[in-house]
């Protein structure tokens, strides 16, 4: 770090050196009007600096196990998908798995981004609203699922006709 | 009560008279200097502008904005901490920022500069483009002043992690607990962290839910413990992590890797984690 | 600052009086004369602002962060599949026709450019989410996390799907 000025130099720097007036602001990202959308609200520290974040109830079910449910999910999606249509055969039976786990991994994943972006903490009346919305909706799309993989010609068949339409 | 602001001035006034001469000489000296030698080929001066986030908890409701400083290049250290000193020095004693080591190894002075978290004291001034460099503190989080940003929860976090050996059973030898050297080896790239908030700063999971995700440097810090051979609460570590937001908030965005300023990677520590987690050892 | 001398000068004249040194209780005294306003902790911290994060952070780390459109692509296709079997259970209902063959019908009749415009708008989707799960799925094996190995492979990712989307859409 060679940059420190001797003390003969000084007066030249400060000379030498511009300062756009105190004033000239640029026009700032104002924060508050981006994060407009559920703000996280004023800071709040729970307790003395010196104590620990809370440690949250243990629950294998949200945690570990979770995790792992969802990649055997993803993973399962991969041959399910990629089967069928490579193949040309229809399989009811592998049609019905299919739609289940693309319900089960679009569940999750919509889950996850309600997790993400309604923080139970700053907004719990709004998280209970879109999880139960979701829930609701994702009802809804079994039934719709179920309705056409047994009434119309499956959701492979379907893809592939409207695709080459 | 003029009378006594007046006297004042007088006196920094005698002051600065009594100091002249000695100031003068110096700069009579270097001026003859430079007349011996050739004409020194001044170089143009290079200046570059610099926006550095202002906001004052003295008037709180005024809204942050950016100032502009320029900064002739030429006359300035390499790396930006040299630049924000030089602007606090010589400009504008009011830029608030923390600093300490200027070698990368405290981590006070995290920020986001251009657009990137790294430490300042490590991060050259760019000098392939002419365009202002940007100043923020680190993103999302509360701002103290100016640049400094409020880490009492992240460092809440780190406590609640438990950030030490613990066990039960006492050394083999009675004096220290060894471990082989393969052992020590799993500890290399997690020790070296230096808790600078970088990496938890740029992840967006920690924007969104840093109030109940850990963040990738805790996590880091959480499998450095866990990867302790040392250590016997490995099972109360895990569990500590077995819900929906603690850990499992990492969806892999891998801006914690490309932000760490110690070339460290938590990205990679949180997987191993999760691996393990799903693997029960 | 020339204010807050003026306090500082009125401070020490109150205090060269006796009288007023001794009725004010100092505290007292300091809060009427300082022309900072006393604030604690609390109340400051309440009004910080947040620094700002996606308006500002490297734009390919965030907007264009393979992340973000693994979760864009992702709800585009479960948000599609979600919208078409939620309407088809409210059909009937409401006598709408949405089976596979009249929309296969209705979308046959369309324009070629606007055919192969919908197909890349669900092709590149697909393709993204498909090769971007390959790539978590190996991630979470705890491979891949070089910073170049990174960098690299958001690369080959967006070319992939870029291509993968155009053959879906043209091609197939």
């Amino acid at each position: 770090m060679g940059g420190r000025p001797s003390a003969a130099t000084r007066g030249a720097f400060a000379k030498s050196s511009f300062q756009s007036q105190l004033m000239g602001v640029a026009a700032f990202h104002n924060t508050a009007r981006r994060s407009a959308i559920l703000p996280p609200g004023p800071q709040r520290i729970i307790g003395t600096v010196n104590d620990p974040a809370p440690v949250p109830e243990p629950s294998s079910a949200h945690g570990s196990y979770h995790w792992s449910f969802e990649r055997l999910l993803a993973a399962g999606l991969v041959p399910l998908i990629v089967t069928p249509f490579a193949s040309g055969s229809l399989n009811p039976a592998t049609d019905a798995i299919l739609c289940s786990v693309l319900l089960l991994h679009s569940h999750m994943g919509f889950q996850s981004v309600v997790i993400d972006y309604i923080p139970q903490k700053t907004y719990p009346g709004l998280r209970k609203i879109f999880w139960w919305l979701l829930n609701a909706a994702t009802v809804t799309v079994g039934v719709g699922l179920y309705e056409f993989e047994t009434n119309d010609v499956g959701i492979t068949e379907a893809v592939k006709r409207i695709w080459r339409a | 009560m003029a009378s006594l602001r007046s006297s004042c001035l007088l006196g920094a006034s005698s002051v600065r008279t009594a100091l002249r001469p000695g100031a003068r000489i110096g700069a009579a000296f270097t001026r003859s200097m430079a007349s011996v030698s050739e004409v020194p080929a001044q170089p143009e001066a290079k200046l570059r502008s610099f926006q550095i986030y202002r906001w004052n908890p003295d008037t709180p409701s005024e809204k942050p904005r950016l100032q502009t400083y320029t900064l002739d290049l030429n006359k300035t250290g390499p790396m930006i901490l040299d630049a924000l000193i030089r602007i606090k020095n010589e400009l504008d004693p009011t830029v608030t920022f923390r600093r300490s080591c200027r070698e990368g190894i405290c981590g006070s002075c995290a920020m986001n500069i251009n657009g990137q978290n790294t430490l300042a004291c490590l991060c050259k001034i760019p000098l392939d483009t002419a365009a202002d460099v940007k100043i923020y503190p680190l993103p999302h989080t509360y701002v103290v002043k100016d640049l400094v940003p409020d880490l009492t929860h992240f460092y809440k976090q780190y406590k609640s992690i438990k950030p030490y050996l613990q066990r039960d059973t006492p050394a083999e030898d009675g004096k220290e607990y060894r471990q082989s050297k393969a052992d020590r080896k799993k500890l290399d790239g997690l020790y070296e962290c230096i808790l600078c908030a970088c990496c938890s700063t740029s992840c967006p999971s920690y924007w969104w839910n840093s109030e109940e995700y850990l963040g990738p440097a805790i996590l880091l810090q959480s499998y450095r413990w866990l990867a302790d051979s040392r250590d016997e609460r490995t099972a109360e570590r895990k569990t500590n992590l077995e819900n929906s937001m603690s850990l499992y908030r990492c969806h892999t965005i891998l801006n914690c890797t490309k932000a760490c300023p110690k070339g460290l990677n938590p990205g990679l520590a949180v997987a191993e984690i999760k691996k393990t987690m799903a693997l029960g050892n | 600052m020339i204010a807050q001398r003026v306090g500082v000068a009125a401070l020490r004249r109150g205090a060269a009086q006796p009288f007023f040194a001794q009725t004010l209780p100092r505290a007292a005294l300091a809060a009427s004369m300082s022309t900072t306003p006393t604030r604690s902790w609390s109340t400051s911290a309440c009004r910080r602002p947040i620094s700002p994060h996606l308006g500002i952070y490297k734009m390919e780390q965030t907007w264009f962060g393979a992340s973000a459109w693994t979760r864009i692509t992702g709800c585009v296709l479960s948000g599609t599949m979600y919208t078409y079997m939620a309407a088809y259970v409210v059909a009937p209902l409401v006598g709408l026709h949405i089976e596979s063959a009249s929309v296969a019908a209705a979308f046959g009749s369309l324009p070629f450019a606007i055919k192969g415009g919908l197909k890349f708008a669900l092709g590149f989707p697909f393709a993204f989410h498909f090769f971007v799960g390959l790539k978590h799925l190996v991630y979470d094996m705890g491979k891949g996390f070089a910073k170049d190995t990174i960098i690299k492979s958001e690369k080959i990712l967006w070319g992939v799907s870029i291509v993968g989307g155009l053959v879906l859409a043209f091609f197939v």
